[in-house]
């Protein structure tokens, strides 16, 4: 037997990083094929057989390996989901650039996962944004071009913000090591840095503006990393934070998430584009894991309650639970466009019979996000609201509740439209295999978490948090059953929620318009008035050269020039003045 | 029976079994069925964001 304890762990992120890099050598064919796979599997084994608590692969400051529960689990919930997005891929990607984008933007997220480092996962964080954006502008439309310039913008944005973090807060502590944030410009920043990969509402119009404009099997990468490394990197320096108004302390982070699962559940039930609406539902899904991680505490060197561990539980078992059907839910999607080419509800439907396995697993998933007894979402979102009714934050409760009505009202309308509406001049069969064996591992782990959470509740940041929580009470369970038959009853009795052709505005609107503005405001006045003054200089420069080649000839001066003359000796005054320090009191 | 009236017949029920939801919540201080209203409530919420996010909707493809 070889003792794997003995054996050095290697950073999951290098393995897909290198595998990006040696990809090339692999040509096109079959044996990319057999690659792509070994390397899922080596991914998937380098976080198996990793020990914790480990700190290792230390270079100077930078810290590569940093091995706890918490790292593990997103270590395991990012090779399962990434590994289902390679295999996923190999039916629709021809291009090795994309494939090397796609392993880029899993190691790198892997590596910000494992860094125990504010340096090192910055780095992780940026290989992010420009594999990711690779994934978009792959697609090649013109719409994918500009939805992918929009993303790198908003990153490029959020990773300025936190790199201007980081520096306070190791300007202000002296470590750059992963963890709470003293409050301050730095903590703000940061704030924001993370607040933009985690889609706070507003900074979250980059998702639904480009997730539906990647390519197929792009989108559900997209739909792994990105926001899930954020919620992790939450966790990590803002669990339980909380923002004084009036003299009252607010856990402003729940109720960001409160705010973030209704949002996106509005605008998610007015979707038409199937890959906008499973967008919507990634922020309002979101949600669930903000108000998870801002009743929670990590490390704040507080004993925390028995709530808190049970937030953190639930917005971590949410997120592990979210991947597997959320991913499953873009996979579906993405079959049904492969083998359509449409992506709008309103050309969909009679795909039940053509599509069956791509339908089934599609109801599973959609039964598990909507947090349908008997599969995973309703575990973890129970967690949540758990935590939320200990907490005594009613508010919270309340939306977190009704967030689950909008989440069963737009599945419903998913499924019902995309499968079971009579439509007969439809052409599709079945997704290709490839396609079919992700979905159907996903989806069957859906069911098996739903029916047996405990192997979930092992695998969490705190093991005894969930010993007082029972997913299957009696209680709980007769109110979630009142609560689906209800909105299923009403969703058709009313026939109120069936998709039509409309464009809803987000507030990406404003966005754009005051982006024009900006540029119009370069453009015109500022170019305009930048050109005068080229123009008077030039004019004052050639009357200097020529009066000191003869006085006496040039001796009439523009009044334009004279005043720009007046104010460059003004200027030069000043500064003058100001260098000397004789402006100073 | 036609199929409106059974429609009707129905969404009547519903009606009654929301109102008792409400009334075992607010008068009884049980939640036992309060299931049943937070689901109504939810779906009467849903439609009317959505009425009112039409004011910010225009015709067309969704696309830039």
């Amino acid at each position: 037997m070889i003792d794997l304890s003995s054996v050095p762990n290697i950073p999951p992120g290098f393995i897909f990083i290198f595998g990006a890099a040696v990809l090339p050598l692999f040509g096109k064919g079959k044996i990319r094929q057999v690659y792509l796979i070994i390397l899922t599997a080596l991914g998937l084994i380098s976080v198996a057989v990793m020990r914790e608590p480990q700190t290792s692969w230390v270079f100077s400051n930078l810290i590569f390996l940093q091995v706890d529960r918490l790292s593990l689990l997103m270590g395991y919930i990012f090779a399962i989901a990434g590994g289902s997005a390679i295999i996923y891929s190999l039916a629709t990607v021809k291009d090795n650039g994309h494939h090397i984008c796609a392993l880029l933007y899993l190691g790198s997220a892997m590596g910000a996962v494992f860094a125990g480092d504010f340096f090192s996962l910055y780095i992780f964080w940026e290989i992010m944004a420009f594999s990711s954006l690779g994934l978009i502008w792959y697609e090649g439309s013109r719409r994918a071009r500009d939805a992918g310039m929009r993303y790198i913008l908003f990153h490029l944005f959020g990773g300025c913000a936190l790199l201007g973090g980081i520096i306070f807060h190791y300007m202000s502590t002296g470590s750059t090591a992963i963890g709470p944030v003293e409050y301050g410009i730095g903590y703000w920043l940061l704030l924001l840095g993370i607040g933009v990969n985690v889609a706070f509402i507003p900074l979250h119009t980059w998702l639904p503006d480009s997730y539906p404009k990647a390519t197929i099997a792009g989108t559900i990468f997209l739909s792994i990393f990105t926001t899930k490394t954020g919620i992790y990197m939450l966790a990590r320096t803002f669990s339980g934070a909380e923002l004084p108004i009036h003299g009252q302390e607010y856990l402003f982070i729940a109720y960001m998430g409160g705010a973030m699962c209704l949002y996106g559940v509005i605008f998610a039930i007015l979707q038409n584009d199937v890959r906008k609406l499973l967008s919507y539902h990634i922020v309002s899904q979101l949600g669930y894991m903000v108000a998870g991680v801002g009743m929670g505490a990590i490390g704040l060197g507080l004993i925390a309650t028995e709530a808190q561990h049970l937030a953190i539980d639930g917005a971590f078992a949410h997120l592990f639970n979210n991947l597997l059907f959320k991913s499953t839910l873009f996979m579906c999607m993405g079959a049904v466009i492969y083998r359509t080419g449409y992506n709008n509800l309103t050309d969909m439907g009679g795909l039940a019979k053509k599509m069956p396995i791509t339908m089934i697993t599609c109801v599973i998933a959609a039964l598990s996000i909507s947090g349908i007894i008997g599969f995973n979402g309703y575990i973890s979102k129970g967690m949540v609201i758990h935590a939320a009714e200990m907490h005594e934050l009613h508010l919270l409760v309340l939306i977190l509740t009704l967030g689950s009505v909008g989440t069963l009202i737009s599945f419903i309308k998913l499924t019902y439209f995309a499968f079971f509406t009579k439509n007969d001049e439809i052409e599709a069969k079945e997704a290709p295999i490839f396609m079919l064996i992700p979905m159907c591992v996903t989806a069957i782990l859906c069911i098996a978490i739903g029916v047996h959470p405990e192997f979930l509740y092992n695998i969490l940041p705190y093991v005894g948090a969930t010993a007082h929580y029972h997913a299957f009470e009696v209680g709980h369970t007769f109110s979630v059953l009142q609560l689906v038959l209800m909105t299923v009853f009403l969703f058709f009795m009313i026939g109120f929620f069936a998709p039509h052709e409309k464009v809803t505005y987000d507030v990406d609107y404003l966005y754009r318009k005051a982006g024009r503005a900006f540029i119009w405001s370069i453009e015109k006045p500022l170019v305009g008035f930048a050109t005068a003054v080229e123009k008077q200089v030039l004019r004052l420069a050639d009357y200097i050269v020529k009066f000191s080649q003869n006085p006496r000839r040039e001796t009439r001066l523009s009044i334009g020039a004279g005043v720009l003359f007046v104010i460059l000796f003004f200027v030069l005054y000043l500064i003058i003045m100001l260098y000397a320090g004789w402006l100073s009191p | 029976m036609e199929k409106k009236a059974w429609k009707g017949i129905l969404l009547l029920i519903a009606f009654i079994v929301v109102v008792l939801s409400a009334g075992s919540l607010f008068v009884g201080h049980s939640e036992t069925f309060a299931g049943f209203l937070y689901g109504a409530g939810g779906v009467a919420l849903f439609m009317l964001f959505a009425k009112l996010m039409t004011l910010i909707q225009r015709e067309g493809k969704q696309d830039d």
